[in-house]
């Protein structure tokens, strides 16, 4: 579905991915382990399309229709239409925007890219109801603006509604898991599981284990100094917590 | 006293960032007709249901206004009326301010206005209805100028909600409105107030509102400007009973070489008041704004609580705005905050926006009216809030 190619970014003149190669087929599951600094979230935002990573080598080719494109020449919003969604690590608050006005906005935008017709808001309130329920949210959250005032947890609920909401071929959940007590990480990740289907694909970034247990990958990548070290099984997520890091490089 | 000092140049202080010269430049004459050729512009914009005032050229038209729905309680007539008449609080009122501290288009406005308006609440008057205050001017006179004037007092414990909306249905007209707001708040009342200025792109707008609060009254207030092409926006409120509490909250959006000067004064001269301002500023192409806020905390003003910020997002590559806080503290147990921002929009909440696939020109949209919804629901009143949302929606359109 999605296979990165020699992939080098930068920012701010800083080289951070080394030449990145990945591929993920429909129906999988990879993670992304490392440590702090090795480059992790900003291969979730070059692949979103951050204007501040600058791609310098290599390329993201995505398929699209049974054709191949490569990503890089997209604008994000562009990515996002063909189905490409990042979970922020950070989301962002925007005060003054209510939520389901926000959530439906970007619903119709793919609407109208698929050429589909474009949900009306009594329409839009039914199903979003249907995926909160997903997630155990509260009908009052989708009133409120987006992410203002939301505890941690919440907002990463409304970053996996958005994802069910939206309903991506490929998403990549940035950090999803930190900074979330027990009871969250489990709906988040029941949320995520039921989401999964055989033609899409989620790539995981995580520092902790701790996550895998609920989101069960069929890849575990060690991304250390900006490159792929090692690429393996699940278990390699439980060596990695017994033993770090250092004994791979 | 206008006549006395002129008009002030940009070497007085208060108008270091304005300058009037463009004002200056035109010849304005006093108007003695209040027709107005657009009705259905009028009625547009104002519920003919709703219990309208309306002044034409700083004329009151019976014909246009709608009164009769003004509840009992609710007692207005001429403003010269009421001063002939000695009606309640008028001398008083009057008389509460230093008359060395008028500004000169204050003393302008007293001098020339032939036809203010009084209007009051009495004791325990608690008015649901939305009572609209309508300054239009006509476009059949080049360079014409008014002087709307009124005063509003809210006896003991009572409550109305007010709008008081400048305007002009032609954007090309050139005139010069200088207006006089005076509010009396008494013991325990309260007041929903908005002044809503849309003037022609061309004209001029002086306006002063001061506002006087007696012990527990509350005074809710917002200004919304939005046209002229040089408008000065005056707000000074004075914190004369404890347990008094003032919002000022407002949103100016301005465009293409458009110059807005907002003032506003807080005056606590008591203990245990509390004043919240909130300033936005919305400037596009080469507009550009102004603020500037004080607040006095006089020695015996303990247990103050006062807060003041000015936002301002510049969408266009000419705009510019000059932010001055004003803060004179001589109190030494109070909490006073104040701030500024200037900005463009957000880059974060820009990207976010379309990686949940919008695209930029519509985020930069959803980003602006964002920034005034969260302002807007500040506005309890619905009408209100419906009026000011159509007068600022054409602005958000035009955002590329």
């Amino acid at each position: 579905m999605i296979e990165i190619k020699n992939l080098h970014a930068q920012v701010g003149g800083i080289e951070i991915l080394k030449g990145i190669n990945l591929k993920i087929n429909a129906g999988e599951v990879h993670a992304i382990m490392g440590p702090n600094g090795s480059g992790k979230s900003t291969l979730a935002k070059v692949i979103a399309g951050h204007p501040d990573y600058e791609v310098t080598k290599g390329e993201i080719i995505y398929d699209v229709n049974f054709k191949k494109i490569n990503i890089l020449e997209l604008a994000p919003e562009e990515r996002a239409r063909e189905g490409i969604f990042m979970a922020f690590q950070y989301p962002v608050e925007i005060p003054g925007v209510n939520t389901s006005v926000f959530l439906r906005a970007a619903f119709n935008e793919i609407c109208k890219h698929q050429g589909a017709e474009e949900m009306d808001p009594i329409d839009f309130d039914l199903y979003i109801r249907k995926k909160m329920k997903l997630l155990n949210m509260d009908d009052k959250f989708i009133t409120r603006p987006v992410n203002v005032d939301f505890s941690g947890g919440e907002k990463k609920r409304n970053e996996i509604l958005q994802m069910a909401v939206l309903n991506p071929r490929f998403s990549v959940l940035d950090e999803t898991d930190s900074g979330l007590d027990i009871d969250s990480m489990r709906i988040v990740a029941d949320g995520v599981n039921k989401l999964k289907t055989k033609d899409n694909a989620t790539l995981l970034i995580t520092h902790y284990q701790r996550l895998l247990n609920y989101i069960v990958p069929d890849y575990v990548h060690i991304l250390r100094h900006g490159k792929i070290i090692k690429s393996q099984g699940k278990e390699l997520a439980l060596e990695v917590e017994e033993k770090g890091y250092d004994w791979l490089s | 006293m206008f006549q006395t000092h002129g008009i002030p140049t940009v070497k007085n202080e208060e108008w270091k960032y304005t300058s009037l010269e463009p004002l200056e430049k035109n010849i304005f004459e006093l108007v003695k007709d209040n027709k107005l050729a657009d009705r259905s512009a009028l009625f547009e914009y104002c519920n003919p249901q709703e219990i309208n005032i309306v002044f034409v050229n700083g004329i009151f038209s019976a014909d246009l206004s709608n009164l009769k729905n003004i509840p009992s309680g609710i007692i207005h007539c001429p403003l010269q009326e009421a001063v002939a008449k000695d009606l309640p609080k008028i001398k008083e009122f009057l008389t509460k301010y230093d008359p060395s501290q008028k500004t000169p288009f204050a003393a302008l406005n007293e001098a020339l206005n032939s036809d203010g308006l009084y209007i009051r609440a009495d004791q325990n008057t608690a008015c649901k209805e939305l009572i609209h205050i309508v300054h239009v001017t006509s476009a059949s006179r080049r360079n014409s100028a008014s002087m709307p004037r009124t005063l509003m007092v809210l006896e003991k414990s009572s409550e109305a909600t007010v709008l008081e909306s400048h305007l002009s249905f032609d954007d090309k007209a050139v005139y010069f409105a200088n207006a006089l707001t005076d509010i009396f708040l008494d013991e325990n009342a309260t007041l929903h107030y908005c002044k809503s200025q849309k003037e022609s792109q061309n004209a001029f707008h002086i306006g002063q509102t001061r506002v006087w609060q007696e012990r527990n009254s509350n005074f809710d207030g917002f200004s919304f400007m939005a046209g002229g092409a040089l408008t000065r926006n005056d707000l000074d409120v004075v914190i004369n009973g404890e347990g008094a509490s003032a919002n000022l909250n407002a949103l100016y959006n301005m465009s293409t070489t458009q110059h807005v000067d907002n003032h506003t004064s807080v005056d606590h001269r008591v203990p245990n008041g509390t004043s919240n301002q909130l300033y936005k500023g919305i400037l596009n192409q080469a507009a550009r704004g102004v603020f500037n806020g004080k607040i006095f905390v006089r020695p015996v003003a303990q247990k103050t609580n006062s807060y003041q910020l000015n936002k301002n997002l510049l969408l266009g590559k000419d705009c510019r705005v000059d932010t001055k806080p004003q803060l004179e503290i001589f109190a030494d147990d109070v909490k006073c905050t104040h701030g500024a921002t200037i900005g463009q929009l957000d880059e974060d909440q820009m990207f976010y926006l379309q990686t949940r696939c919008i695209p930029s020109k519509i985020a930069r949209r959803m980003l602006a009216q964002g920034f005034v919804d969260d302002l807007f629901s500040k506005i309890k009143n619905e009408s209100i809030h419906h009026k000011l949302d159509k007068l600022v929606q054409p602005s958000f359109q035009a955002l590329e």
